[in-house]
């Protein structure tokens, strides 16, 4: 899970404007809210992909 | 059910909360009429229901902040990109029989902006249906 915060004017996704917010957007869906400044990652957990990866660097 | 004065009501585009810049929303939703008369004595027309065309209609005012109405839509349009849409008549209360819920995945396929001099800048802008989906009233959150 990834940990966004509403950094827009607006709600995003029903979540008030400063308000924190825990979900798995879609790629597409948080690429445009990023760009817009609609919102921001504060904290993203590393996906079991990224842990097999780490795993196979070690 | 009482009659309702529109006031309150919700436009989400691509999950970002447009209702304060919007100030109107027409839906349509029409099926292509197919001609398959046939001769017949009272000389009536009959047809049947053929292909659906869907798209809202939503009047935005001009605005041009960071999240707000023109950068939220532009891009879409720009980079053709499919979005979520919903709109129900009462942003206070939950998706419900009584408060459903226009949903759907939609394109922009043009965006025109404009202004007159010392009036409050507005615009329509069409969303069209974009897959086999189409737009649809929910009752309950899916």
């Amino acid at each position: 899970m990834t940990l966004y915060k509403v950094t827009g004017p607006t709600a995003f996704r029903g979540h008030r404007p400063g308000e924190e917010f825990e979900a798995e957007l879609e790629p597409d869906l948080e690429r445009r809210a990023k760009a817009r400044g609609s919102i921001r990652v504060v904290r993203r957990e590393p996906t079991k992909t990224d842990e097999k990866e780490d795993q196979v660097d070690a | 059910m009482p009659k309702r004065i529109a006031l309150k009501d919700s436009v989400e585009v691509d999950s970002v909360d447009l209702s304060n810049f919007a100030r109107s929303v027409a839906f349509s939703s029409e099926h292509a009429r197919i001609d398959v008369s046939g001769f017949n004595a009272t000389g009536t027309d009959e047809f049947l229901a053929g292909s659906t065309t869907q798209s809202v209609t939503v009047e935005f005012f001009g605005s041009y902040g960071s999240g707000e109405a023109h950068q939220t839509l532009y891009p879409i349009h720009k980079d053709r990109e499919v979005v979520a849409f919903a709109w129900r008549p009462d942003q206070t209360a939950a998706v419900s029989a009584t408060n459903p819920s226009l949903e759907g995945n939609v394109q922009i396929l043009t965006y025109a902006p404009g202004a007159t001099r010392g009036d409050a800048e507005t615009y329509s802008v069409e969303f069209t249906a974009a897959d086999e989906a189409g737009l649809a009233f929910v009752t309950s959150v899916g």
